[in-house]
């Protein structure tokens, strides 16, 4: 029984990188200006278990960045026996970024294109049957899917993480259906010839 | 007129696709109009014999006869007899007659023969007419009936008194009741006929003062005949100063008192026929109910459809009851026809009337009864359900909730105590209350045929040795085909519910074999489901089979034997659920993956 | 023999081998199962997906005896059950295997409780023990607040949970549901969701069929079904939520 393959080849060693964990950042400083911990902690309670793989020093080190870009500043403050802390605060075109990003409707790239293209170049260059490889690709998301909804299961009524979860599951429904679709054409292309 | 074609159509689409219920039904139907229509028609019948031979011998309207009683040494008076037949409204007459009793001797055995001394020319009123051989000529001439009971026929020797004659010939006549009915000339026997020349009539006679004499007497009015005897006929007690040796009065007797008793002979058959047939026609009700009952789930269905597309209640209703109407319809013709041509085998009377009974005249009163009755069956058991339907929601009866499942607590409740297979029938019982009392009104109206019947048969027993045997026979004959008649309806009805309630518990009976009941399990249900009502029904029957009876002939109070009654009831049982157990085993068999599938919820 | 008697049998619960199925002959033939073969292990959930005709109901129904295979054994608890009389697969259907249909197929006529008690009473026990199991059970599915209604007066989902908790009523080695959610609504296919993971926690064999991949994800494996044979198989208890991350978005 194969262990089921991974969608991409990556594997995670140090933790996935946020990808807009700068615009989180500038936002999460929209209210008060904070210490790096605190935002690094109020991340951690938004993501839920999917934290846990947060790469420890990258909310840091794009703090550092966003200061460069001139988005936040930051402030020494003393601590009596602690080193140092810096407290971030947003800019005003720190703000104005994170105004513009609030008001982007603009959603991740779709999945379909690259698997359809796999399918389809499958099937013309004979290198495997495309119905195959759409139920290894399912079977793929599904333990997606089970690990997603146990960890949704598992959070306490009105979580918001529990929200998040349920749309990692949701969006695996979809894409598992447009599987389906895939099969059934598949499929009948198949007997067609 | 559009509208009449459509539900003409829709009604006959409809018949076409369930042709075997319509079969079913047209049968049901059709054999309790034959029942009725053979009760009915014999009244008819019993006219046309006696008529085609009153015609054909010019029968007398009045027989009047006087006698000698016996050993007294009076003769009869003669003189009172020839001056009746100058009484006012009297315009022709025969006779006087000698008569004289004797005994009659042909092929070993006696019997009791009523001799009359006739002329060899013919009598302007009553000339009995031949049907074989030839009048008298130094030989007799025996009565058809008792010649036919005795086995003789033209040429046979036999002995009267201690004379040997010749039969010359074989004769009706109406002026007096065929054998074996009782004559009552002075005294009543059953007596056969014979005629014989008026010398022969005197010899026989052992003393000339013994003669009795007879005269057949034509009136203006034949219809006023009952008058003319109630005013000659001597009143019952003697007048003040009659005296021992006075000679008695004349008796008189009327056509249509002779007519009356021809028609005894067949009027217990008649009655037979008629209960029999109102109890085939409340058997064929149950039967309709049973079967209208069974399509309701269907044509509540129907219903939606049509009125979906626009038909309206009346509409509705107006094919529903088309459907049956038109069975009922083709059924009572049927029965008409039938009991048309079945007449003559019941009631071919004695030899001793003139031709056969042949097919009686449809009269307007037979065919408006059978049509009203056919009509009322269809109308009755199709009018609830019609009306019903009619007025349920269309939403509701293309959802088709309108026929759930009625829920009766109690007999839930109790049946989760029993058994397993009485828990599944009582449920499945429950689920149709009135399947249930349709079954068990089945069941009490066919016993109550049958107890009925044991009694008349009972009855007939016991007075066999009064009767004719060939009467007995027949009778014993009509009470069978009615009994049978009952017990196949009764035994197809049984079937039909037992087919019905399978088909209408499948799902629950695939449902109890997934949830782990045995097949076995499952059809001994289904029977007991059945079993059960016929036990009450049976029950129930034996009252009304005994107040059937007291109803119909109350003068009789034979039971049947003790056995035979106790008997009933379990037979009843046992026949049913061997009937049943057949439907049931099929009914619990299918395979339930197939019927779980299928059936959503 | 049922769950509670059934602790010393160490192999699969339910075991098909060669298992076929047709339907028709000559040109008409249609070969709804092709030589499938399965174990379920004690305790496990295992969830049969596919498109519909592929043969999965079939599948289930050969495995809880209401159909007969055309070839092939099927073995419960180490003893084989195709080839039993009728009256002995009911007798078994009563103690070791329990049935939940999509279509629900409860008994119109009859109260929740007394749908739950009726294999109770199939199988003989007397009425106030079944009466009492019906209670335990009615209230494992959060339905006792309902028990006395009818069926017409339950929800889908309130439906279903009744026709689970009458699948469990006298404690079967197996639990054989046939597109349990087919019928229902988002909301109530969460509801009988919890209630099949929590079976699952509670150590029950469940066999599910479903083309839901929700349900199929409470699994603890996961086969696809197309054509009549088996094309993919997964273990999915192993899932770790390294991958969720990726899952949801949350690329580098």
């Amino acid at each position: 029984m194969p262990e089921a393959v991974g969608v991409s080849s990556r594997e995670p060693s140090q933790g996935y990188q946020l990808r807009v964990v700068q615009e989180v950042l500038l936002a999460l400083l929209a209210k008060e200006p904070s210490h790096g911990y605190q935002l690094r902690a109020r991340l951690e309670l938004a993501l839920g278990p999917l934290a846990e793989a947060l790469n420890a020093g990258h909310v840091y080190v794009t703090l550092n960045r966003l200061e460069k870009a001139g988005l936040v500043t930051s402030e020494r403050v003393g601590q009596i026996d602690r080193p140092d802390r810096k407290v971030y605060e947003l800019t005003a075109a720190g703000r104005a970024r994170v105004m513009e990003w609030l008001g982007d409707t603009s959603w991740p790239k779709p999945a379909p294109a690259e698997f359809h293209l796999k399918l389809v170049a499958a099937a013309a260059a004979g290198l495997g049957d495309p119905v195959r490889l759409v139920d290894a690709q399912r079977h793929a998301l599904l333990a997606g899917l089970a690990a997603a909804q146990r960890a949704a299961l598992a959070e306490p009524d009105g979580s918001v993480a529990g929200l998040l979860l349920e749309g990692v599951v949701l969006r695996l429904q979809a894409d598992l259906r447009w599987l389906e679709a895939c099969a059934q054409y598949w499929t009948s292309t198949k007997e067609r010839r | 007129m559009g509208r009449v074609l459509l539900v003409c159509r829709l009604a006959a689409r409809d018949l076409r696709r369930r042709p075997a219920e319509a079969a079913l039904l047209l049968l049901a139907i059709t054999a309790a109009i034959t029942t009725l229509a053979l009760g009915l028609g014999l009244r008819e019948v019993l006219s046309k014999p006696y008529q085609s031979t009153r015609a054909a011998t010019a029968g007398p309207d009045v027989v009047a006869s006087v006698s000698s009683p016996p050993d007294s040494g009076v003769p009869a008076d003669l003189a009172g007899l020839k001056a009746l037949a100058r009484a006012p409204g009297v315009v022709g007459h025969s006779g006087p007659y000698p008569v004289v009793w004797t005994k009659l001797g042909s092929h070993g055995q006696t019997v009791d023969a009523r001799v009359e001394g006739r002329d060899t020319a013919p009598a302007p009123v009553d000339q009995p007419k031949l049907t074989e051989g030839s009048w008298l000529g130094g030989g007799v001439v025996v009565e058809a009936a008792f010649a036919d009971a005795l086995g003789v026929g033209a040429g046979d020797p036999i002995t009267l008194g201690r004379r040997s004659f010749r039969v010359a010939g074989v004769a009706v006549t109406a002026a007096t009741a065929p054998y074996p009915e009782l004559t009552c000339l002075a005294h009543c026997v059953p007596s056969g006929l014979v005629w014989v020349s008026q010398a022969n009539a005197r010899s026989l006679a052992p003393q000339s003062e013994s003669l009795a004499y007879v005269v057949n007497l034509k009136l203006a009015d034949p219809a006023a005949a009952p008058a003319f005897v109630d005013a000659h006929n001597p009143p019952e007690n003697a007048p003040p100063g009659a005296r021992a040796s006075d000679p008695m009065p004349p008796l008189l007797q009327s056509w249509q008192e002779i007519h009356d008793q021809t028609a005894s002979l067949v009027r217990n058959q008649r009655r037979a026929l008629l209960t029999g047939g109102w109890l085939l026609v409340l058997l064929a009700l149950a039967s309709v109910a049973v079967l209208v009952g069974g399509r309701m789930a269907d044509q509540i269905r129907r219903v939606g459809l049509l009125k979906a597309v626009g038909a309206t209640p009346s509409l509705v209703a107006a094919v529903l009851l088309a459907e049956y109407l038109v069975v009922a319809l083709l059924a009572a013709a049927a029965g008409l026809a039938v009991g048309r041509l079945a007449t003559p085998l019941l009631t071919d009377p004695t030899a001793g009337l003139l031709g056969s009974a042949g097919a009686p005249p449809l009269t307007i009163s037979t065919v408006g009864l059978v049509t009203a009755v056919a009509l009322g069956v269809a109308v009755a058991a199709t009018f609830v359900p019609a009306v019903r339907a009619a007025r349920t929601s269309t939403v509701l009866a293309l959802a088709d909730s309108a026929r759930a499942p009625r829920r009766t607590a109690w007999l839930i409740a109790i049946s989760a105590r029993l058994p397993v297979p009485l828990l599944l029938g009582l449920r499945v019982a429950a689920r149709r209350p009135r399947r249930v009392v349709l079954a068990t009104a089945s069941i009490a109206i066919t016993v109550s045929g049958i107890v009925a019947a044991l009694a008349a048969h009972a009855d007939l027993i016991d007075g066999a040795s009064a009767s004719d045997p060939s009467q007995t026979d027949r009778m014993n004959e009509v009470l069978l085909v009615i009994t049978i008649t009952l017990v196949a309806l009764a035994a197809v009805n049984a079937i039909f519910i037992t087919w019905a309630t399978a088909l209408d518990a499948r799902h629950s009976s695939a449902l109890s074999r997934a949830l782990g009941a045995t097949p076995q399990q499952v059809s001994a249900g289904l029977s007991a489901a059945q079993v059960l009502p016929a036990l009450a029904g049976a029950i129930l029957g034996i009252p009304g089979g005994l107040g059937l009876i007291a109803a119909v002939d109350p003068d009789s109070t034979t039971l049947p034997p003790l056995w035979q009654l106790l008997a009933v009831v379990p037979g009843t049982v046992l026949v049913v659920a061997g009937l049943t157990a057949v439907p049931a085993r099929i009914g619990a068999r299918r395979p339930a993956a197939e019927i779980l599938q299928s059936e959503l919820a | 023999m049922n769950a509670s008697e059934s602790l010393q049998h160490l192999g699969p619960v339910l075991r098909a081998r060669g298992l076929e199925k047709q339907y028709g002959q000559g040109m008409g033939l249609v070969r709804a199962l092709d030589a499938v073969e399965l174990e379920v292990a004690a305790g496990e959930t295992l969830a049969v997906m596919g498109p519909s005709g592929c043969g999965k109901s079939t599948l289930l129904h050969l495995l809880g005896g209401l159909e007969r295979p055309s070839a092939g054994e099927v073995w419960l608890e180490g003893r084989r059950i195709d080839g039993l009389s009728e009256k002995a697969l009911a007798r078994l259907r009563r103690h070791a295997i329990g049935f939940v249909f999509q279509a629900f197929h409860l008994m119109d006529e009859l109260t929740a409780t007394e749908n739950v008690e009726l294999p109770a009473l199939l199988a003989g026990r007397s009425p106030r023990a079944a009466r009492r199991r019906a209670a335990e059970l009615l209230e494992r599915v959060g339905l006792t607040d309902r028990a006395a209604h009818l069926p017409s007066a339950l929800s889908g989902g309130e439906r279903q949970r009744v026709a689970i908790a009458r699948a469990l009523s006298n404690e079967p080695l197996v639990v054989l549901a046939d597109e349990p959610t087919g019928n229902l609504d988002s909301s109530a296919t969460l509801d009988v969701l919890r209630l099949l993971d929590g079976l699952r926690s509670s150590g029950q064999t469940l066999l599910i069929v479903t083309h839901d991949s929700r349900i199929a994800a409470t699994a603890d494996r996961l086969i696809s079904m197309r054509d009549g044979a088996f094309v993919e198989e997964t273990r999915l208890t192993h899932g770790s939520t390294g991958r969720l991350g990726e899952l949801a978005g949350l690329e580098g």
